[in-house]
């Protein structure tokens, strides 16, 4: 059980800051939710969690402990993330790629026993990805790949979860699936799991809390209820649209109208 | 656990690729032994197989072996030929492990260990050990392979000092810090070169690389950085597997990236600048070989590096032997016949359709 | 007026077959001198002069050596930049290296002779002629020929008398070694190895004026079975286990990598050379130079290989 915290942390490349004085705290069995517009440092917000980039300000915190000082492998075993779009080297197998994410747990001589072995045939079930272990990775569809890298941060069996767009070219039958099962272990196992978003919809639905972030800071936090309102969505994206209440769960389901004759 | 996963088709076949591979390099290591029996048989004097054999039979503690044959025969097949095909095999492992390295490094099919200066630093040594006044020679050892080490370790520092962006490397500033610092060291070497007057050719033999006369004494010194910086990288070798994703996925993975890389390069550096400085540069096999050995045993680095290791001192001893046979006494320099196999392997590579191996 | 015609005409006649007679029987490979003017060089080339040429340059050191041994010193002009003997010569302006002369510094000095050798012949030469210049070629690869290079620079230079001289000179000082040396049986002439170059290893073989040196100084050469300068295999050396080695050193302090090369060489050590320590070195310069000095190199290498006849 761990929990994730940035505290007044400044993010920025070079000269420029994208994100200013945030926020946020990510605690154990919820799915936090970080949605906003292209640009606005969602990606950037997981780097720096991730320890790939240091923070400009502030403190990262993972269980009360600075992240900066907690060392790369250790910290590799506490906190998985799953990229975006990832460069994958092409001639290796989707069942060697899928058991790099051991690597946290092995000593630098110690090569995958038979332990690593089944934990990885596990998380391919689990994804639905066992039919791909034998195939080449530049064999692989983008829908494909992307389940292969939830098997793999499965396989890296870390309290913490960190998702950059995990469902971005999966089919809607896939999101739900994957979606579920990322909800399901966070409740069960008591995993810390924060997923940046572009689809609305999806962070309605499976998130417990939200952070919207727009022009470096959170706009808006809270339940998606809270956050997922009309006027929220107009201000950050500038879309028109209308947010209706899900008929089944009463979450909150954003429809997009294309912008001719606005009827109120 | 009651579930068997080698039972499962993929991983059983995983498991089975494996095996295969260690018994590939079983093979190979015995292969080696062959071909250096081979080389060492073979010269511009002609001395019966059976001969060779018992000469160096006679070399191995416990066995007893009785003197039938001219000390000076001995003395060819022990002193200048069995240093000359080791010293051959030593530098094409250490050649074709560097260039693995590099390309994992880089995680570019064109890399090779000479890639970030080792050869142009080298050669610029070596040029200036030539061109030194003739009393910096007689110090009763030869300067040129310590001026050759020398500058190969300057230049790789200097290309990795620049190359530096606060705390890390990027892989693609080292690459153009490389090329830029090795075109000026080689502009530099090549006006040398035009005004050495009558060293010239002493100076382009030695670049183009040359096993003759080596000795003993050359493994002495070449050996130990060789076997230690290949140890080195063989250690890292699934490390370097997860290195093969891009560094931010590597380092998330818990690799220490920066780490990594500065001991890797400086280990395949040091392997790279040993053998040059006594050989000269010799092209083609630190990029070819551990392309070879992917095209058939696959691209996991705890098999692509020893098998590279053994791969390329079969193809340097195989190599050396060419050259100084076809055209006895005169040698074809080493750098020529790796390039004649070397050209047609890289077509060969383009031609390839059916699968990138890289 | 008939008969004035007549005689003129009968003079012309017998005039031209003696000329052509006289042509004839001078032998095609010997430079002659087939006029007063012309003068075919040791490339084959007919050279042609009015008066013995005043302003001379060299285009080698051997050559260099020969005009100075002739007593042409005030008649050279200029020199290459390697001609260190006599040291007198080291004075004279230079126009360039060996094989790579400024052409334009040549013509600046308007020579009236310029001495070439046959690494010039393909691009120098056709060069310095077009700007009208004389040129003549001395190509001499054994001793003999080296002898008649001298008489021939005597002939075009007009000092015929020194050449013959000096040539006489070298004749017989290399009779005295040879006398000695020509009714050696083989097992008196021991193997010698002589050094060019160690890295790569490299050898005088047939062909060179070493290897006719070595054989006139009553030694077998190594190498008699290759041809020219060759590259060599330091296996056939250890296993044909040479009596004597001589190795080419240079001038100045270091310069005798050579030497030290076969003092050193650590497969060398179980050779009859080395055990007895017969190891030489010797200015290559006097073996290798096709100049008056050659017999100074024959002499020298007759007293390493044959110190007993020679002191």
């Amino acid at each position: 059980m761990i929990e994730l915290e940035m505290q007044n942390v400044s993010l920025g490349y070079n000269h420029s800051t994208v994100l200013q004085d945030i926020t946020l705290k990510a605690t154990p069995g919820e799915l936090i939710g970080l949605i906003g517009p292209n640009g606005s440092g969602k990606s950037t917000i997981i780097k720096a969690l991730s320890r790939v980039i240091q923070p400009l300000s502030g403190r990262i915190l993972l269980d009360g402990k600075d992240v900066t000082r907690i060392p790369q492998r250790e910290l590799a075993r506490l906190v998985g993330v799953v990229p975006q779009m990832p460069l994958l080297p092409s001639t290796f197998t989707a069942f060697e790629i899928v058991l790099m994410g051991r690597n946290p747990h092995l000593g630098l001589l110690q090569a995958e026993s038979q332990h690593d072995w089944a934990i990885a045939w596990q998380a391919m079930e689990k994804t639905a990805t066992q039919s791909l272990a034998s195939r080449r990775v530049d064999e692989l569809s983008g829908g494909e790949i992307q389940c292969l890298l939830i098997a793999r941060v499965l396989v890296q069996e870390t309290k913490v979860i960190l998702l950059d767009e995990p469902t971005a070219n999966l089919d809607i039958g896939r999101q739900v699936e994957i979606f579920g099962l990322i909800k399901n272990l966070c409740v069960e196992n008591n995993l810390t799991v924060l997923a940046a978003l572009h689809d609305l919809n999806l962070a309605a639905q499976y998130c417990n809390r939200l952070f919207l972030i727009n022009e470096r800071r959170v706009y808006a936090e809270g339940t998606p209820a809270e956050v997922i309102t009309e006027r929220n969505i107009k201000e950050v994206y500038g879309a028109e649209n209308c947010v209706y209440t899900h008929p089944i769960n009463g979450l909150p389901t954003v429809l997009l109208s294309a912008s001719q004759n606005k009827t109120n | 656990m009651s579930f068997n996963p080698v039972a499962t088709e993929p991983i059983g076949a995983y498991f089975s690729g494996r095996r295969t591979r260690l018994y590939s390099i079983l093979w190979l290591s015995i292969a080696l032994v062959a071909v250096m029996l081979l080389a060492t048989s073979i010269g511009s004097v002609h001395i019966p197989l059976l001969t060779t054999f018992r000469i160096l039979l006679a070399k191995l503690p416990l066995l007893d072996i009785p003197q039938t044959w001219q000390s000076s025969i001995g003395t060819i097949v022990l002193e200048i030929r069995l240093p000359r095909v080791i010293l051959a095999g030593l530098v094409g492992a250490a050649l074709a492990t560097a260039g693995a390295t590099y390309q994992g490094l880089f995680r570019n099919p064109l890399a090779d260990p000479y890639l970030i200066g080792v050869a142009q630093g080298a050669s610029l040594g070596a040029v200036i050990g030539f061109l030194l006044p003739m009393t910096w020679h007689n110090l009763g050892f030869n300067i040129i392979p310590l001026l050759a080490f020398t500058g190969a370790l300057v230049a790789t520092a200097a290309v990795y000092g620049l190359a530096r962006v606060g705390k890390s490397v990027p892989v693609t500033t080292l690459i153009l810090a490389g090329v830029a610092l090795g075109a000026l060291l080689g502009s530099i070497v090549s006006y040398l070169i035009i005004s050495s007057g009558e060293k010239m050719h002493g100076i382009i033999f030695w670049l183009m690389g040359s096993f003759s006369l080596s000795q003993w004494s050359e493994i002495g010194v070449v050996l130990p950085y060789v076997a230690v910086g290949t140890a080195f990288i063989i250690i890292f070798a699934r490390v370097l597997n997860v290195m093969q994703l891009d560094e931010e996925q590597a380092q998330q993975l818990g690799v220490n990236v920066e780490r990594l890389k500065l001991i890797l390069l400086a280990a395949a550096t040091l392997i790279t600048a040993a053998s040059v400085s006594f050989v000269g540069t010799i092209g083609f096999v630190g990029i070819i070989t551990p392309h070879a050995v992917r095209l058939i045993w696959g691209a996991d680095h705890r098999f692509l590096l020893p098998l590279s290791v053994l791969t390329g001192a079969i193809f340097m001893i195989l190599a050396d032997l060419v050259a100084r046979t076809v055209l006895a006494p005169t040698e074809i320099p080493i750098g020529v016949i790796t390039a004649i196999c070397g050209a047609p392997f890289f077509l060969y590579l383009l031609r390839r359709r059916k699968k990138a191996i890289f | 007026m008939k008969s004035k015609l007549y005689w003129i005409y009968i003079i012309c006649l017998v005039s031209a077959i003696a000329l052509v007679f006289s042509a004839s029987c001078a032998s095609p490979t010997e430079s002659t001198l087939t006029s007063p003017t012309e003068i075919t060089d040791q490339l084959g080339r007919t050279v042609a002069l009015d008066k013995p040429p005043q302003r001379i340059i060299s285009l080698a050191p051997s050559n260099t050596e020969i005009l100075y041994a002739l007593g042409l010193a005030d008649r050279v002009v200029a020199v290459t930049d390697y001609c260190n003997y006599p040291s007198e010569a080291e004075e004279k302006p230079t126009i360039g290296g060996f094989s790579t002369p400024s052409i334009e510094e040549i013509v600046a000095l308007s020579p009236d002779l310029i001495l070439a050798t046959s690494i010039h012949e393909t691009k120098i030469i056709p060069q310095l002629e077009g700007k009208g210049l004389t040129v003549l070629a001395l190509n001499p690869k054994t001793i003999d020929s080296v002898l008649e290079a001298i008489l021939l620079t005597g002939k075009v230079a007009g000092v015929e008398e020194n050449a013959a001289e000096l040539v006489d000179g070298m004749r017989q000082r290399i009779k005295a070694v040879t006398d000695r040396t020509t009714s050696l049986p083989p097992e008196q002439r021991p193997r010698v190895f002589y050094i060019v170059w160690h890295d790569p290893l490299k050898t005088a073989g047939s062909g060179t004026l070493q290897n006719e040196l070595i054989q006139k100084a009553g030694g077998t050469n190594l190498a008699r079975e290759l041809a020219d300068y060759a590259n060599i295999s330091l296996e056939v050396v250890v296993r044909d286990n040479p009596e004597v080695i001589i190795a080419g050193v240079g001038h100045g302090s270091g310069q005798d990598q050579t030497f030290q090369y076969a003092q050193a060489e650590p497969r060398l050590r179980d050779t009859d050379a080395r055990r007895n320590s017969r190891l030489y070195a010797i200015d290559s310069d006097l073996t290798s130079r096709p100049g008056p000095r050659i017999v100074e190199g024959l002499e020298k290498l007759a007293q390493f290989i044959h110190p007993e006849l020679f002191k």
